[in-house]
Order: structure tokens, then C-alpha cells, then sequence
């Protein structure tokens, strides 16, 4: 079943470009990651699904309902965190997420205690006396003290320092196992891929690629770094499926992708002094798509 | 229920700061009643000496400012005063204060349906408001109790003091209209300062005018003091308009809010 469903979505702000015809879906269960540059279009791509913002033309449903005409009902399941927390500053840390509590018809008191000693937060605090990382935290306790059945975190880790990053995804994975569907828009890939079972790329407004993390690291890309004895001249690696080819004094390095023994020979006849190859990072395999798109 | 609870406690503090300015203020002004009553024909000497579009324009008038209501009318036009400004203010902060606090996102990623964050939030300023005005009730019919010497008509004096209620729901009206249209205003008070004043200036040009169509454009002249002095009722004509503002701005407000786009931080 999918949990969200997008179907051609635009959306321009009077004539400036939001999104243009985005569409995907994300299954029950999944952790789904929206990857893009600053600008792509990924905030708009969510405050539609979370009916801040109505779309220019399309449509989207979120557990198989219209994300605007049934919003509030919708919105009963989802937690929402988004990457710059505000909130009422005069209020208490706790008077905060009991308000937020009070919207959903239960009792949240536990969750409360729970996550946010998890979290290392201080619930007898003023919202104003916070740092942006405690305020953070605050976001993630209210996002997630109703139980919801999706999570919609836009770039949610900013702030947060390493140690607690480890304990919001913890807190995700668990979340997950639990069977909680993650739609987990960031433009950090090192995140993404620890986390994601398939991503969305966003540029420019447009989804430019749709895939399985598996299959993208699986469509076997190598990292290869090679330090000669001797130089070589710039066209003996470029032959097909090289790529990011760099050459410096005596290191050359470039993504390879492809039948890995016809590398290993062109290697093999060169003298080298040391040879890497490592699996590429997502980032620098997304990077073709950010550059050349 | 819960946003509503919300509201009126954000407005707590500044609903006991309006009550208390208003109700000292009126204190105050009532209390010089007794010597302006005593000196009856010395001060009508002394306005005498203003010229008559001074006296038009601030609403005095020489016959009836020795009386109880005719005194009583004059200071309450500054308690009106006083009263759609804070109305304006809670009208626009409505809407816009959400946005301009960037708390928006949290309130309307909730399951609650965008018409009843409004009503929640009209309601709240109509408590308060309904607070400060009973406050301010009991304070100006305690003191003009104790400061008036000849029993004046009490019906007459709460049919004017309610008209302060009738023109702080028509301000917060127009207030929750223009923050539905515009989003995001920067300074609240500065605005509604600016709304407020302008019409208080249209009413005191209308009054040294005299000017019959002008009277249709400012709320502050809908509920006259003279006219239900004269005729112990409302003037139905503005009762409609006045109604018909009210009705018009909260309906278009709905629309506009419904619509809105509520843009990234």
C-alpha cells in the first residue's frame, strides 16, 4: 500500500518556479529519502503534502486521501519536523508539547516522558531560553508524541549535534521498525544513505531520479585512486564509463562504472606505486545529478 | 476549544493592561465632573472662547457638557477610542501574528481544520474584549454613582456605554480582514494605530463639517451619543451598516484565510 502518493504536482509562486510535475509515491513502512539542493523545490514538494500550500495543478494523497480536502483528517497521522523550529516563545517547554498533545485525541503524557528524556530535553524551560539545538529537540518530541503513522521530516537534523543525530535516527529506526513510514527530505546524502530505502532526486523544481539505494551503489560505481611512479598521459583513462576524472601530480582518481576488469587491466599496465578502490559515496554519485542533471 | 484557550491566554496579560488604562482613565475624567457641574457658566465662558470647529471637532457642546451624559458622552468618545484600538490590535494579530512569529507551521500542520483555528482565535478577542468592557462598565458606573449630583438616566448611560462594544467588534472585524489579506505585518500596532486614527480624523472632520455622507464612512460616528441622548434608541441605518461591515469583513476573512498560502520561513 502507499502511504503517499504524488501525481504530477506543480506549484509556482505567481511566476516563479516551485515544483513542476513531481510525482512519486512512497510505501507503507519505507523510509523514503528527498534529496535536492537548497531551492530544489523539496519544502514546497512537503508543505503541499501538508496542505500549508495548494498546489498550482496536480494532485496528492496521503493514506489514500486528497492531502488538501481531507487535510485536517490526514493530518491526525503525521508528525511533522521541520528544519528551522518557532514557536510560542513565552511558553514552557512542557506547555508547549501539551498544547501540541492537545490536538490529538489522546493521552500523550507518557510519549512525553519518554522521548524527551530520550532526547535530553528539559521540559521546565521558557521556549526562548532555548539554543537552536534544544529547540530542535523540542521539535522532535512534538512531532513524534502523538504515535504518528508517517513521519514528514524536512532537512530535520540541522542543529542537532553528532551525538544527538545518532539518537534522533535511532529513535527513527526504532520508529520504523515499528512500521512507521519516514519521508526524510535532506540535502545531506551521508544521512540519507543511512537511513533510506529508496530516493527521490529533486532539481530545478523536477524529479530527475527515482531509485533504491541499493541499486544505486549496486550499479557498481568505483571509487578509484591511483598513484603512479611515472606520469601518464590524460586520455589513457578516459575511455567509457570513467568518470569525475582528476588528475594531480602524480594521483589520479575517477569514478568508475562498469565491466571491472577492463580497469584493473588498463591499471595492470601502468606502473603504480599505490592503488584505492572503495565504494563512491552517494554524493559523489548524486553529484552527476546536481551538476549535469 | 484548545486553540481558543490558547488565544485567550496569550491575550491575558494585555487584556488586564487595556482594562486597567481604560478604567483609570475614565476614573479620572469623570472625577473632574463635579467642578465642571458647580462652574456650570464659567465653562461655558471658557469654550465659548475656542472657535466653533475646535469645539465640533473634539464633540463638545456648550449645553450639554454640564450634564451628566452630555459630560459623560464626551469622555467616553475617548474611551471608544481607546477601545478600537485594542480591538484592531487583537483583529490583526488574528492571522498575522502566526506568521510573523513563524508559529504558523506548527498550529496548521495539526489536525484542526484552518476555520477553526479563526473562530477560535475571533472568539478569544471577543472574550477579551467582552473582559475589558465589563471591567470598564463597572468602573464608569460606579464613579459616575458617586461623581454625579442629579440622578441621570441610567438606561441612557448603558445604551451608550454598550456602543463600545459595537465598535471594537467592527474594528477587530476590518482588523482580521486586513491580516487575512496581507499575512505577514510587521508591526500590529503601528497599523492599527494608523486605521484607528484615521477614521477618529475623518469622524472629528465630519463633526466640524457637518457632513451627512461622511458619517457612513467612520465607524466612530455609527453609534452617536447625541442621537440616542435625543431619541433613546439606536439609529437603525447604522445598526444595518454596522452590521453589514461586521458580517462582510469576518466572511471574507474566512475566504481569504482559507485560501492563503502559508509560505517556508
Amino acid at each position: 500500500m502507499n502511504v503517499i502518493e504524488v501525481n504530477n504536482l506543480t506549484k509556482y509562486y505567481g511566476k516563479s518556479r516551485g515544483i513542476i510535475d513531481v510525482s512519486f509515491d512512497v510505501e507503507e513502512g519505507e523510509v523514503f529519502g528527498f534529496i535536492g539542493p537548497n531551492g530544489a523545490g523539496k519544502s514546497t514538494t512537503i508543505r503541499t503534502l501538508l496542505s500549508l500550500i495548494y498546489p498550482t495543478s496536480g494532485s496528492a494523497k496521503i493514506f489514500g486521501k486528497d492531502c488538501i480536502k481531507y487535510g485536517p483528517e490526514i493530518k491526525k497521522d503525521i508528525g511533522y519536523l521541520p528544519s528551522e523550529v518557532f514557536y510560542y516563545d513565552n511558553m514552557k517547554v512542557i506547555d508547549l508539547l501539551k498544547y501540541s498533545a492537545s490536538f490529538y485525541k489522546k493521552d500523550c503524557s507518557n510519549r512525553i516522558k519518554e522521548l524527551s528524556e530520550m532526547m535530553d530535553l528539559d521540559l521546565n524551560k521558557r521556549i526562548d531560553d532555548l539554543s537552536y539545538g534544544n529547540r530542535k529537540k523540542v521539535g522532535i518530541v512534538q512531532g513524534l508524541l502523538h504515535e504518528p503513522k508517517l513521519l514528514i521530516l524536512d532537512e530535520p537534523t540541522s542543529g542537532l549535534d553528532p551525538l544527538m543525530q545518532q539518537r534522533f535516527f535511532n529513535l527513527l529506526r526504532e520508529e520504523n521498525k515499528k512500521g512507521v513510514t519516514i519521508l526524510f527530505s535532506s540535502h545531506i546524502l551521508s544521512e540519507v544513505q543511512k537511513l533510506c530505502n529508496r530516493v527521490a532526486i529533486i532539481k530545478e523544481g523536477r524529479i530527475i531520479s527515482l531509485e533504491k539505494i541499493s541499486t544505486l551503489r549496486e550499479n557498481s560505481y568505483k571509487r578509484v585512486m591511483i598513484e603512479v611512479n611515472s606520469p601518464v598521459k590524460g586520455e589513457y583513462f578516459s575511455i567509457d564509463g570513467v568518470s569525475n576524472l582528476e588528475m594531480k601530480d602524480n594521483t589520479i582518481s575517477f569514478l568508475f562504472k562498469g565491466d571491472i576488469n577492463l580497469i584493473m587491466k588498463k591499471i595492470a599496465e601502468i606502473n603504480i606505486s599505490d592503488v584505492t578502490i572503495e565504494e563512491p559515496s552517494l554524493e559523489e554519485i548524486f553529484m552527476h545529478y546536481y551538476t549535469r542533471g | 476549544m484548545n486553540v481558543f484557550l490558547h488565544e485567550l491566554k496569550s491575550y491575558r496579560k494585555s487584556t488586564i493592561v487595556w482594562a486597567i488604562s481604560i478604567a483609570l482613565m475614565t476614573i479620572f475624567f469623570l472625577s473632574l465632573y463635579p467642578s465642571f457641574s458647580s462652574n456650570a457658566s464659567l465653562v461655558k465662558k471658557i469654550l465659548e472662547g475656542y472657535p466653533e470647529p475646535v469645539r465640533k471637532a473634539f464633540g463638545i457642546s456648550i449645553d450639554d457638557i454640564t450634564n451628566f451624559l452630555g459630560f459623560y458622552s464626551y469622555v467616553f468618545s475617548y474611551v471608544v477610542l481607546c477601545g478600537a484600538i485594542q480591538a484592531m490590535n487583537y483583529g490583526i494579530s488574528a492571522i498575522s501574528k502566526e506568521i510573523k512569529l513563524k508559529t504558523a507551521d506548527f498550529l496548521m500542520t495539526k489536525p484542526v481544520r484552518r476555520d477553526e483555528i479563526l473562530t477560535s482565535k475571533l472568539f478569544a478577542s471577543l472574550i477579551s474584549l467582552i473582559i475589558t468592557d465589563i471591567i470598564y462598565l463597572v468602573t464608569a458606573f460606579i464613579t459616575a454613582e458617586s461623581v454625579a449630583k442629579e440622578s441621570f438616566n441610567i438606561k441612557l448611560f448603558f445604551m451608550i456605554s454598550v456602543t463600545l462594544f459595537f465598535v471594537e467588534v467592527i474594528f477587530m472585524s476590518i482588523g482580521v480582514l486586513i491580516s487575512a489579506v496581507v499575512g505577514k505585518i510587521k508591526s500590529t500596532i503601528s497599523l492599527s494605530l494608523g486605521v484607528v486614527f484615521t477614521f477618529y480624523i475623518i469622524g472629528m472632520l465630519q463633526a466640524t463639517l457637518n457632513d451627512k455622507t461622511m458619517k457612513y464612512i467612520t465607524p466612530f460616528k455609527y453609534f452617536d451619543a447625541g442621537y440616542i441622548i435625543k431619541n433613546s434608541s439606536y439609529d437603525m441605518t447604522f445598526v444595518i451598516i454596522f452590521l453589514f461591515i461586521v458580517i462582510v469583513s469576518i466572511l471574507l476573512s474566512y475566504v481569504f484565510f482559507f485560501k492563503r498560502d502559508i509560505y517556508a520561513v
